[in-house]
């Protein structure tokens, strides 16, 4: 470290060291996730494992990415040290995914979705009413619920 | 509960609500959330959730009235509201023994899975909606097309961006005459 440090030091030279990538977004279900980091790739979103929850629900552990009561195997190819690879493990899943300046949009992802046709248990949804108040479908267990779409155009 | 399908938001939605005097659940989902999770493609469209949390009836038409709009000389838009909230009424008074509650058999003949360019245009569809909420316009537009090329049957998709520019009208009506199938999915309501 000591040696590293007068090598730059002696060169005479501005070695401009690269910024860490601006922060990101990311488009997960109903959710908007600010990363103030992710790991720099030309092609995939790597973020740290501790966002993951934050991010899809999903925690890694020794059996893969796990949620709820299932867990996902993954390959070795898909974390490194703190990060873990969002885009691999969404073409692992068979989920969509875009991005463009700094914004990382995700699809459904099948697994998850897969219940819903088998079980018929309504997937849960995080929409504000006109105060700005969240509503889950969820709240409403115990009644019965008509939901009704409409749009002013 | 009622989810209008504005990416304009309160201004767009609120005075609507303000006139039906709603008082039920009055959501506003920029982000087509509700759409996305229960696969509506056009609006006015609904599913009906039991105490369970069970989906009795999935994605179709909701309409609240029967109307015949006649749009052009051969083709109209034909609502029927009326067996709608009938068979509604139905269910409120007597819950899963209604028969118009479906059986597991007919849940599955209609709520298939997304294929994968529909998957696409959804993610596509969050990503234009960012890209206008946060003053991007041009990327908006780009993602909303792409959306729209991905699932074209997606009426949604297509009028939610046309509201935002010129000629919608007349943008919809491009698109309504080109049609070789109905405006709404079919409402096949009886009982079971």
């Amino acid at each position: 470290m000591h040696r590293r440090r007068f090598l730059f030091s002696s060169a005479g030279a501005t070695i401009a060291l690269a910024a860490p990538p601006a922060g990101v977004t990311v488009l997960y279900g109903d959710r908007t996730v600010h990363l103030d980091r992710v790991r720099p790739d030309p092609k995939d979103l790597w973020v740290r494992a501790a966002d993951l929850p934050r991010i899809n629900e999903f925690t890694l552990k020794p059996q893969g990415a796990c949620r709820a009561d299932m867990c996902i195997p993954i390959s070795k190819e898909l974390k490194s040290g703190a990060w873990f690879n969002l885009t691999g493990f969404a073409q692992r899943i068979h989920q969509a995914s875009l991005h463009d300046s700094g914004v990382w949009s995700f699809g459904e992802m099948p697994v998850v979705r897969g219940d819903f046709y088998r079980s018929r248990i309504a997937p849960d949804f995080a929409v504000p009413d006109r105060k700005g108040r969240v509503v889950h479908l969820s709240d409403f267990r115990g009644r019965k619920v008509l939901v009704v779409t409409w749009a002013s155009w | 509960m009622a989810a209008a399908q504005d990416t304009g938001g309160e201004a767009a939605a609120g005075q609507w609500y303000d006139r039906a005097n709603a008082t039920y659940t009055t959501l506003v989902d920029a982000q087509h959330t509700v759409s996305s999770a229960y696969q509506f493609i056009n609006v006015p469209m609904g599913i009906w959730v039991n105490e369970k949390g069970r989906v009795v009836r999935p994605a179709e038409p909701a309409w609240n009235s029967d109307q015949v709009m006649k749009i052009t000389g051969d083709k109209s838009i034909v609502t029927e509201g009326k067996v709608y909230v009938d068979a509604l009424r139905d269910w409120v008074r007597n819950g899963d023994r209604s028969q118009y509650a479906l059986s597991d058999e007919e849940f599955a003949r209609r709520v298939k899975p997304r294929s994968a360019a529909e998957m696409e245009a959804d993610a596509s569809f969050k990503l234009a909606v960012w890209f206008h909420e946060n003053g991007k316009d041009e990327l908006a537009s780009k993602y909303w097309e792409h959306a729209q090329e991905l699932n074209p049957d997606d009426w949604n998709y297509h009028r939610q961006e046309w509201s935002f520019g010129k000629d919608a009208g007349k943008k919809w009506m491009e698109k309504f005459q080109k049609l070789d199938k109905p405006y709404y999915p079919p409402l096949e309501i009886r009982k079971q």
